[in-house]
């Protein structure tokens, strides 16, 4: 009963899935459909929170395990992944009837999609993490492609369908080389048998390498980032909202799972001869290099692709730091990633509301003298992006101050200035925006935008401005979540 | 019998003509195949590893799951291919480049 109990969240959404799509098929309305998605969702969120305060000690783990691991960090990343979905199944039950391409798979594609990244949250075992991962792709990759007629829309999601695939093959060509050294797929039985393998051989060196670049191109960290903008830009916005906020935290889910519990002994994680020195570069330049660009966008929507990019450095750098601050930085990223998340849905759904039909607002001018037009659409919008930045008192401030207090702690002093310099060059394309909202004027006859009205909209965008505040006034509690979650990694 | 390396290496160098196809062709089709040659090197290191392995068929397994899987992702592949076919009348890679900075 408790082991039913603990795969529960898993379960409804598998189960919402499938209803849902059945529900698609034999009803001619599509308008509860949204509605439909997001309770599911809901319930996601409130299964993860019931299984996380019921604890889990009286889960018998050897049932499931190695395939499927239930633990605190596994619940936290299913809560935290269901509400992506519930924001982003909100904001697309406005966007795709104002826009004209309201079908119901959509919805469904984003259940399942979903459920993949929670299998790879709970993964346990190799074989688990790449079903978990591809049921999250395919997902991602239609849900690109999801407006056939329009060509950006297709080439978006060809480069991310080629580079995911190729990603995924390099992933899978080191699980098979450490199932060669190690006779083990499961990741425990991998980290065990790397722990004591004594000198390394070249197979799981050439493994390491291998793995760190599929999880490099799946963070989307420069330099493997190619498909990133495209694909964010091309993509229908509530899609986007999911690659950036759902797919991303599945990713360093996989990342924190395989490096911590895979490459966790004392080798791997020294600077000399392990995998931090090759993230901390990863880090510097994702940050450096997609700040740099982000700054001369022309369309918003493509700023955001890069600046999500930007913020997969500042993960990266957490990363690095469970190096020294073990559990204290892993809980840094976890926090992290639940401050982005809501901020990222938020911004993007501000950005779909300031769009009609045939008038997507894209660009910088498209928003010009919205702050004065419509002053309901401009101060979400200003709220997000501030909390982009990592102004207080929102909860992008926090997200960052205990990224950073984890890198000082761990004695990272280069990569905290870098990271830290990085945050104030990507102010000024924050900011940029506000200044267009509320300081220019669009020039005589441009086109500009006129916010949609969708109560599903305004709902995900309260949603995430009232967790954008709460977490930037009280972070104690979901960081005190977090750290729980991210101690069952032993020490660093 | 041929030994386990002789499959290893054999599937290393799949896996890098695969690889190498995949950066350097600009045929999109071609590119989908050389991810199949890269995913097929894979299988055959599970399936070479597995002899050496004995204790358990978990390398043949895995290879059994990664061709369900893979079929599932050639399958939207190909349908993004044709959509991308029928919008733009191509399907080689560097012709579909109208996003751009």
């Amino acid at each position: 009963m408790a082991l039913a109990f603990a795969l529960s969240p898993l379960a409804v959404i598998a189960f919402g899935a499938m209803l849902l799509m059945l529900a698609e098929a034999f009803s001619r309305k599509r308008a509860g459909l949204a509605l439909g998605a997001t309770m599911i969702f809901a319930a996601g969120c409130a299964f993860s929170a019931g299984v996380w305060m019921n604890g889990l000690d009286d889960v018998d783990g050897s049932v499931v395990a190695p395939w499927l691991v239930i633990d605190r960090f596994t619940i936290f990343f299913q809560g935290l992944l269901c509400l992506g979905g519930a924001l982003a199944s909100l904001l697309a039950g406005g966007y795709l009837r104002e826009h004209g391409i309201d079908r119901g798979e959509f919805y469904s594609l984003l259940l399942f999609a979903t459920f993949g990244a929670m299998m790879v949250a709970a993964s346990g075992d190799a074989l688990v993490l790449f079903l978990g991962l591809e049921t999250m792709s395919i997902g991602a990759y239609a849900m690109t492609a999801f407006r056939r007629t329009s060509p950006r829309a297709t080439e978006g999601a060809l480069k991310y369908f080629l580079l995911g695939s190729f990603a995924a093959a390099l992933m899978l060509y080191g699980f098979a080389l450490l199932y060669g050294a190690t006779s083990h797929t499961d990741l425990a039985g991998i980290g065990a048998a790397v722990a004591k393998g004594g000198p390394r051989t070249p197979m799981v060196v050439i493994a390491l390498v291998l793995i760190l670049c599929g999880l490099a191109f799946k963070v989307s960290a420069v330099p493997f980032h190619m498909w990133t903008p495209d694909a964010y830009e091309g993509a229908p916005t509530p899609a986007t909202t999911y690659m950036a906020v759902v797919v991303k935290t599945g990713a360093f889910a996989m990342l924190l799972r395989v490096l911590l519990t895979c490459f966790a002994d004392k080798a791997s994680m020294s600077w000399s001869s392990g995998w931090p020195p090759a993230i901390a570069w990863l880090a510097v330049i994702t940050m450096t290099v997609a700040n740099l660009i982000a700054g001369q966008q022309e369309s918003v929507k493509r700023m955001l692709a890069y600046s999500s990019i930007a913020h997969a450095g500042y993960l990266l750098v957490g990363v690095v730091a469970t190096m020294r601050s073990g559990p204290q930085a892993s809980a840094s990223v976890l926090f992290y990633l639940l401050t982005y998340g809501v901020s990222t849905a938020g911004v993007f759904g501000s950005l779909i509301l300031c769009g009609r039909r045939g008038a997507e607002a894209v660009s910088y001018e498209d928003l010009a003298g919205l702050g004065r037009r419509h002053p309901a659409a401009a101060l979400p919008f200003a709220l997000f992006l501030v909390s982009l930045a990592g102004i207080p008192p929102t909860a992008g401030f926090f997200g960052k101050w205990f990224i950073f207090r984890a890198a000082v702690d761990g004695g990272f002093y280069a990569l905290t200035v870098i990271a830290f310099v990085n945050s104030v060059i990507a102010a000024y394309y924050y900011l940029r925006v506000l200044v267009y909202m509320y300081m220019r004027e669009p020039a005589a006859g441009a086109p500009f935008a006129t916010p949609m009205r969708s109560g599903y909209v305004t709902a995900a965008l309260i949603v995430s401005a009232v967790l954008v505040l709460v977490l930037g006034i009280t972070p104690g509690t979901s960081l005190d979540v977090a750290v729980q979650a991210a101690s069952i990694f032993g020490g660093g | 019998m041929i030994p386990v390396e002789y499959y290893v290496a054999l599937s290393a160098i799949l896996f890098t003509v695969g690889g190498v196809g995949f950066l350097v062709r600009r045929n999109v089709l071609v590119a989908l195949m050389s991810i199949e040659v890269m995913l097929n090197a894979v299988n055959l290191a599970l399936v070479a590893f597995n002899r050496s392995h004995t204790d358990a068929h978990t390398g043949q397994v895995f290879a059994f799951f990664l061709i369900a899987a893979e079929a599932a992702e050639v399958a939207v592949g190909l349908a993004i291919v044709l959509s991308l076919f029928r919008v733009r009348r191509t399907v080689r890679s560097d012709e579909a480049d109208l996003l751009k900075n």
